[in-house]
Formats: structure tokens, sequence, C-alpha cells
């Protein structure tokens, strides 16, 4: 009685005019049924997909996603914060940097090499180009690890960060 | 009004400390920023997001990316979640629309040779004749063979409504579009996978099918 209903079903299935409920009858049977499904796929050849069964759950795939999403949310939040954090630091890094010019700069006009001030202030400037990035140390409340930033006083997107766990390090 | 698809876990359920809590629960304490709680999120829909994304991408490997990527997504999107809605279908569309665009981004050449290669779905099930063939992976591995024949959305309306089941609306709801744009997506893919069926795997239909 059931297959009857079945094979009559068959058309409104493909045509996408069954009511849900019915569908999922339909869908049920279909799976059960080896001899309809063969009457089935004579008729509709795509219904062949509509059996495949859903594949076994990797539990042990469920929980590596569950630790790789987790490991790439805090490391998104680490960013988000050091991005917050990095202004004041930069600031610093500017005021280090200007202190150095000058000092170099205010070299050069005292010195007794007799060195003109054009050239003096493209060397200064070359000086701080080439002194090395801001290092910076920071602190993250509530987390086990340091994090060690690296930045460019000219570019205020682009930074590079450590993040070290105390308890690895030699 | 849309169903929860089935998951590892009990459907919209889980606990802590003793106490049960279901899928609203567990994103309000995640929108208070409680990773736990999302990490439960993400155990409870991953298999099942996972088993449609695989089924797009023809990519077993590539799914578990993607899946991955879907959940960071919705962490970083979660204030915009409304609670309205169902949580696995606003999981879906992310998931889909990730899986849409990595598919647009394949050659046609790439995703035949991925296909023939690396599709690694484990199925099961039982039954005889031509029909039953499906329920080995045979089902899984030709639809991977046959994924040029079809547009993104195709693949993914189809794959969604026929085999994994969705609602139409629910399929609608996750790609975006209309119900009537869902159905004609669907007949569109029967009429192609039909054609190429007959043309190029006829040993998988009935043998009055063959000719």
């Amino acid at each position: 009685m059931n297959c009857e209903i079945f094979r009559e079903m068959i058309g409104s299935y493909v045509d996408e005019t069954l009511e849900e409920d019915r569908r999922r009858w339909f869908r049920d049977h279909l799976r059960e049924c080896g001899a309809c499904r063969d009457v089935a796929v004579q008729e509709e050849p795509s219904l062949f997909f509509a059996v495949a069964p859903s594949p076994v759950s990797d539990l042990a795939a469920i929980e590596d996603c569950v630790a790789a999403v987790t490991s790439r949310i805090r490391q998104d939040r680490f960013e988000r914060r050091l991005r917050r954090n990095r202004r004041p630091w930069m600031a610093a890094a500017a005021a280090a940097a200007m202190v150095i010019g000058s000092g170099l700069t205010w070299r050069a006009f005292t010195g007794d090499d007799g060195v003109k001030p054009g050239p003096t202030i493209e060397a200064s400037r070359g000086a701080v180009s080439q002194a090395t990035p801001p290092t910076v140390e920071v602190e993250m409340p509530g987390e086990d690890v340091r994090v060690y930033q690296f930045a460019t006083d000219g570019d205020d997107d682009t930074a590079v960060y450590f993040i070290v766990d105390p308890a690895l390090e030699l | 009004m849309v169903r929860e698809i089935p998951c590892v876990q009990p459907a919209g359920l889980g606990s802590r400390n003793g106490v049960v809590m279901n899928d609203p629960q567990w994103i309000q304490s995640a929108k208070a920023g409680d990773e736990s709680a999302f990490a439960e999120l993400v155990r409870r829909h991953s298999a099942g997001l996972h088993r449609a994304v695989a089924r797009i991408l023809a990519d077993d490997t590539e799914a578990w990316d993607v899946v991955q990527m879907a959940f960071l997504k919705a962490w970083q999107k979660l204030e915009r979640y409304d609670p309205r809605y169902s949580f696995t279908t606003w999981l879906y569309r992310i998931g889909t629309n990730l899986a849409i665009d990595l598919l647009r981004s394949r050659s046609s050449r790439e995703r035949a040779h991925k296909a023939g290669t690396e599709h690694r779905l484990r199925l099961v099930g039982n039954g005889e004749g031509a029909g039953s063939r499906a329920e080995g992976r045979e089902a899984d591995e030709i639809l991977c063979q046959l994924v040029g024949v079809l547009t993104p959305q195709q693949r993914s309306a189809f794959v969604l409504r026929e085999m994994e089941g969705l609602e139409t609306a629910e399929v609608a709801d996750v790609l975006g579009c209309s119900a009537t744009t869902v159905r004609n997506h669907i007949f569109q893919a029967r009429k192609a996978l039909r054609r190429e069926l007959k043309e190029r795997f006829p040993e998988y239909l009935p043998a009055s099918e063959r000719g």
C-alpha cells in the first residue's frame, strides 16, 4: 500500500510540489524500500543522490575543529587588544625617534669636523630609519603568555608580534 | 519555523555545571565573550556544517578549513546574529557562502582533478538493486565528478535540499534568495545531473534506463 502511494508521489516530489511532511515521508520510504528506490531512480535518475546516507561523524575531527577555532579566536583577541594598545607605544616610539634625531643633529652642528647642516640632516634621517624598530613587551591580563611587539614608527597598520608561552622558554 | 539539522550532540541542548543549556543560552554566553560557550556551539554544529560543505566542495579536507573559517566569522559577527532566526541557518549561510566563493575561485580543471582524487566521504547503508548503489560511497563520488556541470548556486541548493533534506524555505534563507529561485536551481540541477548520469554513469542506473 505504502509502495503504491510512494510511486504515485514520485512526480510531485521531483516537481517540488509535495508538502514538507509528505516529502519527509517520501524520503524515508525511498531509503527503506529497495524496490521503490529502483522504480524511482528509473523514473528520475537524479533521485540516485537523494538516498546518499550521511557520513559517519568523526569525533576526533570535531574536537580538532573546536581546538582550531578556539585557538584562532584567542589569536584574534590578542591582535585586537594589541591594536588597541599600540597607539600609546607608537607615540613613545615616535618621541624616542625624535630625541635620537635631535641628538644626532645637535652633534653634527657642534662637532669640530666642519660638516655643513644640509648633509647632516640627511645623515641623521638615515640613522633614525636604520635604527632597530621599537620593541615592546605587552602584558596580557588573564593570559599566561608574553607578547613581544615589533613595529616601525611610520607604519600604523603593520606590526610583527611574537606571542610566547614562558613555560616553553629555555 | 526552521528545523534544527541533526548534529552529534542532542539537538539544541547541552549542559554546564549540571545545568541543561540550549542553543540560545550558549549563544547569549558567547555574546558576552565566553569562549567555552562558543566552543560548545562549535562542538554541536560542526559535523552537520562539515557534511554539507564537503558535499558542496567535493573535498572533505578543504571542507574542515571552511567550517573553521565559518565559525571564526560567526564569532566575529556574533553581535549581529538575530536570535529570532535559527542559529543553524545563520551558520549554514556563512559556511555556504564561503564554500560558494571557494568554488568560484577554482578552475573547472582543478575542480575535476580534486573531485576525482581527494574526496573521502564515508557512507553507510544497505539495500539491493541499481538504485541501492547510491548507498555506498558511489553517490557522493559521482556527484563530485559531476561538480563541473552545476553552478555553485545550483550545487548548493541541490545538496542542501536533496541530500541534506532542508526545507525550501530554509535553503532560501541559507542562499539568500527566494523559494522560487531555489526551486529553479533544483530543477536545473536535476536536468543536468539526469543527462550526465545517463551519458557518463549508465551502469549506476536501472537496466531499463541504460539505453
